[in-house]
């Protein structure tokens, strides 16, 4: 009799651990060539938000991800603004801002620490390091906790946002609460700071990738090594490439990969020098960890200053109204924690959604952990598999995928 | 459950096909995770830990849905090598928003999404009790932190953990909430199990329902109620999004406004 199959053993041996969501790996090691599989199910939220209207768009899509659930809160409203021919409020888009900054933080957080930070300090979950060193991990779990306080405050909860609408904010925080918050914030820094310093002692493993690194910056997407496009041309540039047996789809710019997310932002962005000098290495992936805690620090600055203008004027919830003709078309993107997020939406005269794409950070960067992982087995000539197989999997972990993203 | 204070309880946690979102609410328990993590066992957690061990486990906590074949398998397998099957979320209790998409739309989405030549992997999108007997369930998109706190320390302490016996309205009351139905917005809070603390209602959202329907819930009084402001295809639509899947709630809804007359 032939013996029954444990899938509970088998697939949790194939599944890469510590990342969100289902991948596996497919290394060759004759060819040295790296595969990797999705092997997420399907919702196909393109379908499901047909059908449905503008004000469920936004509330439906958070779903997609949990762990950037707030960015794609954000990138849903935007599009469908744009759809209704909407001029949001300077104050709706500090506030949006805000919760910005609060999915960051919690997401950085939630990835460098909570999932990466392990293989480098030898542990195998990071509730061990409170036994191993219980202030570092009371560190990590407040930069968490100010991160969820900043969704909780501005957005209404840490996963899935309640308070937000099309045109601005079914409720705003009062400026007694932004105070608060803000106050937390401060006290918080010095915390972020000293994870910074814990980051920069960490030992990378070494690794040259000459990346292409994309970001949306004023419109446009730009990158240090082509032509930059807009994103309303998202379509025609972000190609993405479908794989049988991979439920995620492989996005390229124009046939290249590319890396989105925290490395590509802080190469695109003010603090570059800053970041040079901490020692940041823009061609090596694994530094997209410390680029994460980096930017942790940065934007965590930066909330102290949006609070600051919030209440340089007096709170008042308007929620802006759509225009006489409006396009019932419209793009919305956003930097997600990951990178460059894009909703797009259609609807008929009656409010309809009629058509939804939606194109993740982690689709477009998986063509490029492809490339670093074979780039990483042809610079390790000499290791053993087994120390190779991990050191994919860091990578892989490093670039921080969100597989639920990719297929949803 | 018996050996309540002698050996740690061996707990696998999984995730199907979904967010994940439960799972960070599971993380963002913070220092009582610590507290919980000391006293439970917890093996195979994919997103939080490489540590693998075989059943029999004292309870499988699941989250998502099973869209594949190999999901289904797998909750298969767990069922019978665990003790209390949990489901975590809605989208493990009632589907929650993949349950949106019909199976019998799906195929039309895969070519429209992924082109003709795909070949799919997902099969439907059904709660856990479609294939298995299901212990308990902790409701919500997301889950409520304490809910969840609440639900495994009953489960140490050798409990069968409890459904809330009364609906969210009684939770929004207190959060000092004005009552949606009577603003004509529509609203499942009061045949909503409660738990949530209103939470979205509180920020000035929908109530859908994701806690799942209460014991003894009057339907077709709230459809009766919701029929005075809004049409049978509105009240169809707020259905769809958290109870597409579980026909004794769809069914019941589809009666009342079958029923209603002005």
């Amino acid at each position: 009799m032939p013996q029954k199959p444990n899938l509970i053993m088998e697939r949790a041996k194939e599944y890469i651990a510590k990342i969100e969501g289902h991948g596996s790996l497919t290394i060759n090691w004759e060819k040295g060539l790296v595969k990797l599989n999705v092997l997420e199910g399907e919702r196909l939220f393109e379908g499901i938000l047909v059908g449905k209207t503008l004000e469920e768009m936004h509330w439906i899509t958070p779903r997609i991800c949990g762990v950037c659930p707030i960015a794609h809160n954000l990138a849903s409203l935007a599009s469908s603004e744009a759809a209704l021919g909407i001029k949001i409020s300077n104050q709706t888009k500090l506030l949006r801002r805000l919760m910005q900054i609060g999915q960051n933080v919690q997401s950085h957080i939630l990835h460098a620490v909570f999932l990466a930070l392990p293989d480098y300090i030898g542990i195998d979950r990071i509730t061990e390091l409170n036994q191993k060193d219980p202030k570092k991990f009371a560190m990590a779990l407040a930069l968490k906790e100010i991160g969820d306080e900043i969704a909780y405050v501005v957005a209404g909860r840490n996963v899935h946002p309640t308070q937000t609408t099309v045109g601005g904010f079914h409720k705003i925080p009062n400026e007694k609460e932004l105070r608060n918050l803000q106050d937390k914030i401060k006290r918080n820094i010095p915390k972020a700071r000293a994870l910074l310093q814990i980051f920069k002692s960490l030992n990378y493993p070494r690794l040259k990738v000459d990346l292409e690194l994309l970001t949306q910056q004023n419109g446009k997407v730009i990158s240090n090594k082509r032509a930059k496009f807009k994103i309303s041309d998202y379509k025609k540039n972000i190609e993405e490439e479908v794989r049988n047996g991979s439920t995620a789809k492989f996005g390229a710019y124009k046939g290249g990969e590319y890396m989105v997310g925290s490395m590509a932002r802080l190469y695109h962005g003010p603090h570059q020098k800053i970041a040079l000098q901490s020692g940041l290495d823009f061609q090596n992936p694994f530094h997209n960890n410390l680029a994460q805690i980096m930017e942790t620090v940065f934007e965590l600055e930066d909330g102290i200053k949006i609070i600051e203008e919030l209440l340089r004027n007096k709170l008042n919830n308007l929620i802006a109204k759509p225009s006489k003709n409006p396009p019932l078309r419209g793009v919305g993107a956003v930097e997600a924690p990951r990178g460059g997020l894009y909703h797009e939406v259609r609807i008929n005269k009656n409010g309809v959604i009629t058509y939804a794409n939606i194109i993740t950070p982690t689709v477009q960067n998986l063509t490029s952990m492809e490339t670093s992982a074979t780039t990483l087995l042809k610079q390790y000539p000499n290791a053993s598999q087994k120390e190779l197989k991990h050191l994919i999997e860091m990578l892989i972990r490093a670039y921080d995928p969100c597989i639920t993203c990719s297929v949803h | 459950m018996q050996n309540r204070f002698s050996k740690k309880l061996k707990i696998a946690i999984y995730d199907f096909t979904d967010c994940e979102g439960c799972e960070v609410k599971l993380v963002s328990i913070k220092e009582r995770l610590v507290h919980l993590a000391d006293r439970f066992n917890i093996v195979n957690w994919r997103l939080g830990q490489e540590k693998i061990k075989d059943g029999p486990y004292a309870a499988a906590i699941i989250e998502g849905t099973p869209v594949t074949q190999d999901e289904i398998d797998l909750l298969r397998e767990l069922r019978e090598k665990s003790k209390l099957i949990i489901s975590l979320g809605a989208c493990a209790s009632i589907a929650g928003i993949p349950g949106i998409m019909n199976k019998s739309e799906r195929k039309k989405w895969y070519a429209k999404i992924y082109g003709a030549n795909y070949k799919p992997k997902g099969i439907d999108a059904l709660p856990l009790s479609a294939y298995v007997k299901v212990n308990h369930m902790i409701h919500g998109c997301p889950v409520d932190e304490d809910e969840l706190v609440r639900t495994l320390e009953e489960l140490l302490s050798g409990k069968t953990p409890r459904y809330r016996r009364y609906s969210v309205c009684l939770e929004c009351k207190l959060a000092g909430n004005q009552c949606r139905l009577l603003h004509k917005k529509i609203c499942f809070g009061p045949i909503t199990q409660g738990g949530c603390k209103a939470i979205c209602i509180s920020g000035g959202s929908p109530c859908y329902g994701c806690f799942g329907v209460r014991e003894e819930a009057n339907i077709p009084a709230l459809v009766k109620i919701l029929r005075r402001f809004a049409s049978e295809k509105e009240i169809n639509n707020h259905v769809t999004m958290f109870f597409n899947q579980i026909p004794e709630y769809k069914n019941v809804f589809k009666q009342a406004l079958k029923n209603y007359k002005k």
